[in-house]
């Protein structure tokens, strides 16, 4: 169990592409049986992670608006900070950019297309590997 | 029609989200197709590239999740070549655009992706192609695929509407009026999933002609429009009501009552092709054929060849209508009748028969033995469709009226009761878990007396309209009590009906039922029994009970799986429940 305690449970989501948003609440709450909050915006994100408290936070990096660094560094610049690990989800893989959201502070990148069989595991996996 | 019993539901919304994502491969390869093209006489510009490339970049994400990874792959190459392209644009336009041979190489990798999609979107929808039929994909219509469409001039009104109506489990879809999704090309794609339009009352007129663009099938439908507005002075409900609207609400919008409106638009689209006929005839090419044309309008038959099979027929297909030979072999279509009306529950089904006979004295003398009416022989196929299709929906339309709780439009007490039973047969035939579900509203008189009656009304509406949207047609949904709904899932175990049921309560809690100024917010309990352990369904029921009781007693705001610990405690009104 003492590992299972750093183990997240709920897991906030913010993607534009509301398709994309209803397989991941698929992959995430059904096959993955976290608890599951999906956002349209980093704006939604902000108004909403107080009161979701999420363990985790996904974030696509592509978006119109506000995109996912963008919405990572405003989550970061609140009073209380982001006290909870982040993880990117991108289309377009490249080392640089993969290194860049890691010095942001982000443990992993999940690329897409994503598996909605394996995404929860990959969650998990990177959670493990950030957490030890 | 695809009927399933094994997947489980999990795998039906998988299927459903994939059936979707085609619809949007669909819309999506139309653009390409002419980005393409464009680049093929080289008639390019900065700006419709930046775009494309944003598309491409998207469908590279997404395709491969949906089951299309050779899209994704096709799309991403494209992508990267397009993206350099754009980042070395000679930036004066006297260079114009790319050169020949990178327009020529560019267009080629769009005619594959193009062709790829093509292929992939037009495999897994059957049926649709079928000509003179007005097959409505079923997952477009149920569990979670209502899909509303919101046009917007990109002002913000309706961004509060289109929030609150995806807390209703709606599939909503914002587009602006000049969205190239509107073209003539895209349209008929785009409209064919959605179930009702919704904008402002100020562009009625314009959003009216892009809707109703859609004659196409043999029996067009117009796409029902809803217009919202801010008094709804006399003159503003005239003009909607003249550019064709169906519904005006005034700001700020009822959203319980825009959402039931919704929900009598979705029902009357699928009513228009749905029916259930079983044919019993002895000949059986002919039966067969009579089969085929019902099939082909969207109609589902069942062919019965032997007479003796008949009555266990009905009760496994609830056809809503019967088409029967007068002459059987041996057997007369007359007596088959009687013997049909033996059962109170057949009271009501139309048996129409068919016969050479055209003798109007001896047409009377059967009608007496209990059918409805005659139709002679030979029948064109499409008399026999229409005759069939109108009786089918008035048949509907009588059982909704006889079956169905008026308030919520859901099935009566004794009729989902019966529904229990019937689903632990049909489970246990197809060797299936089905569950049965009693849901209750948490401190529902509580809401009744701070609220007053009419909210509590609009509570249970509330609900009732979730448990449609969020439930599978297979699924049957009851009104059980005042507050209390009985909910059979067809081909789902306990835990995937708690899951279920879980998400459907943690909806209902996050909607806002605004009175005035105040706005107040419910939740419900819920007790899951395996319907399948069960030797009578009214058990199955008992056993949901008592783990709703249970959950009430661990504290309301849930949802409990019987078990056997839950079987000997009282369920008497003493516990103060």
């Amino acid at each position: 169990m003492s590992n299972d305690a750093r183990m997240p449970e709920k897991v906030l989501y913010v993607e534009d592409d509301p398709d994309i948003r209803s397989i991941a609440e698929l992959a995430l709450r059904d096959v993955g049986g976290f608890t599951a909050c999906l956002c349209e915006s980093g704006a939604e994100a902000l108004a909403v992670i107080d009161d979701f408290q999420p363990d985790l936070v996904l974030l696509d990096v592509m978006m119109p608006g506000m995109d996912g660094p963008q919405t990572l560094k405003a989550l970061q610049s609140r009073p209380q900070g982001l006290p909870v690990p982040v993880v990117f989800m991108t289309a377009r893989l490249q080392p640089a950019e993969i290194e860049e959201y890691l010095a942001l502070g982000a443990i992993g990148v999940i690329p897409k297309p994503f598996d909605p069989m394996t995404l929860a595991d990959e969650i998990r996996r990177l959670a493990a590997a950030g957490a030890s | 029609m695809l009927n399933s019993p094994l997947q489980d539901p999990l795998a039906d919304r998988l299927h459903a989200l994939k059936q979707r994502f085609v619809e949007r491969l669909k819309v999506e390869l139309v653009s390409l197709e002419a980005y393409g093209q464009k680049l093929e006489q080289q008639d390019v510009e900065l700006e419709s590239m930046r775009n494309c490339v944003q598309r491409l970049h998207q469908l590279a994400g997404s395709a491969g999740t949906f089951g299309f990874p050779e899209v994704g792959e096709l799309a991403r190459e494209l992508e990267k070549r397009l993206k350099t392209e754009v980042e070395h644009w000679p930036d004066n336009a006297g260079a114009g655009h790319p050169g020949a041979e990178a327009c020529t190489g560019l267009a080629v990798q769009f005619r594959a992706l193009v062709a790829r999609m093509k292929t992939e979107s037009a495999e897994p929808v059957p049926d649709r192609d079928q000509a003179a039929t007005t097959v409505i994909d079923e997952a477009s219509l149920h569990g979670q695929q209502v899909r509303l469409l919101v046009v917007s001039d990109g002002l913000s009104e309706l961004d509060d509407l289109v929030k609150e109506l995806s807390r209703y489990g709606f599939n909503v879809l914002v587009l602006g009026l000049s969205d190239d999704r509107f073209s003539e090309t895209n349209r008929a794609a785009l409209l064919d999933n959605v179930a009702t339009a919704i904008c402002w009352h100020g562009m009625v007129e314009r959003v009216a002609r892009q809707v109703s663009g859609h004659h196409a099938d043999a029996w067009p439908y117009l796409m029902p429009l809803v217009c919202i507005g801010e008094t709804g002075q006399f003159e503003q409900r005239y003009r909607v009501a003249s550019a064709g609207a169906r519904a005006f609400f005034p700001e700020p919008v009822d959203v319980p009552e825009l959402v039931e409106r919704v929900e009598t638009f979705v029902e009357e689209k699928t009513s228009r092709v749905r029916g259930r006929v079983m044919i019993i005839d002895d000949d059986r090419e002919l039966a067969e054929h009579y089969s085929l044309v019902l099939a082909a309008a969207g109609i589902e038959p069942r062919v019965v060849n032997d007479p003796a099979q008949l009555l266990e027929a009905l009760h496994g297909f609830e056809p809503d209508l019967v088409l029967m030979d007068i002459e059987l072999g041996h057997y007369s279509g007359v007596t088959l009748a009687g013997m049909i009306r033996f059962h109170a529950r057949w009271l009501s089904l139309p048996i129409i028969y068919l016969s050479a006979e055209d003798d109007l004295e001896s047409q009377l003398q059967a009608l007496s033995g209990g059918a409805d009416e005659f139709l002679v022989k030979p029948i064109s196929d499409d008399y026999l469709i229409r005759s069939v299709q109108m009786r089918c929906q008035r048949a509907r339309q009588l059982s909704e009226l006889m079956n169905r709780d008026s308030l919520t439009r859901l099935l009566k007490h004794s009729i989902i009761k019966q529904e229990v039973e019937r689903e632990r047969l049909r489970s246990m035939r197809g060797d299936y878990p089905s569950c049965a579900v009693l849901l209750d509203i948490d401190h529902f008189k509580q809401v009744n007396d701070t609220w007053g009656h009419a909210q509590g009304d609009v509570v249970i509406r509330a609900l009732a309209n979730l448990l449609r949207n969020r439930l599978r047609e297979s699924d049957a949904i009851g009104r059980y009590g005042g507050e209390e709904f009985l909910v059979v899932l067809s081909n789902c175990d306990a835990p995937a009906a708690e899951h279920l049921v879980g998400r459907i309560l943690q909806n209902f809690s996050e909607l806002e039922f605004a009175v005035g100024e105040q706005a107040f917010q419910v939740t419900f309990s819920a007790g899951i029994a395996l319907i399948n352990q069960f030797a009578e369904g009214d058990q199955a029921i008992e056993a949901a009970d008592r783990a709703l009781y249970a959950r009430k007693r661990a504290g309301r705001n849930g949802v409990m799986i019987y078990d056997q610990s839950m079987a000997g405690r009282s369920l008497s009104p003493a516990d103060g429940f």
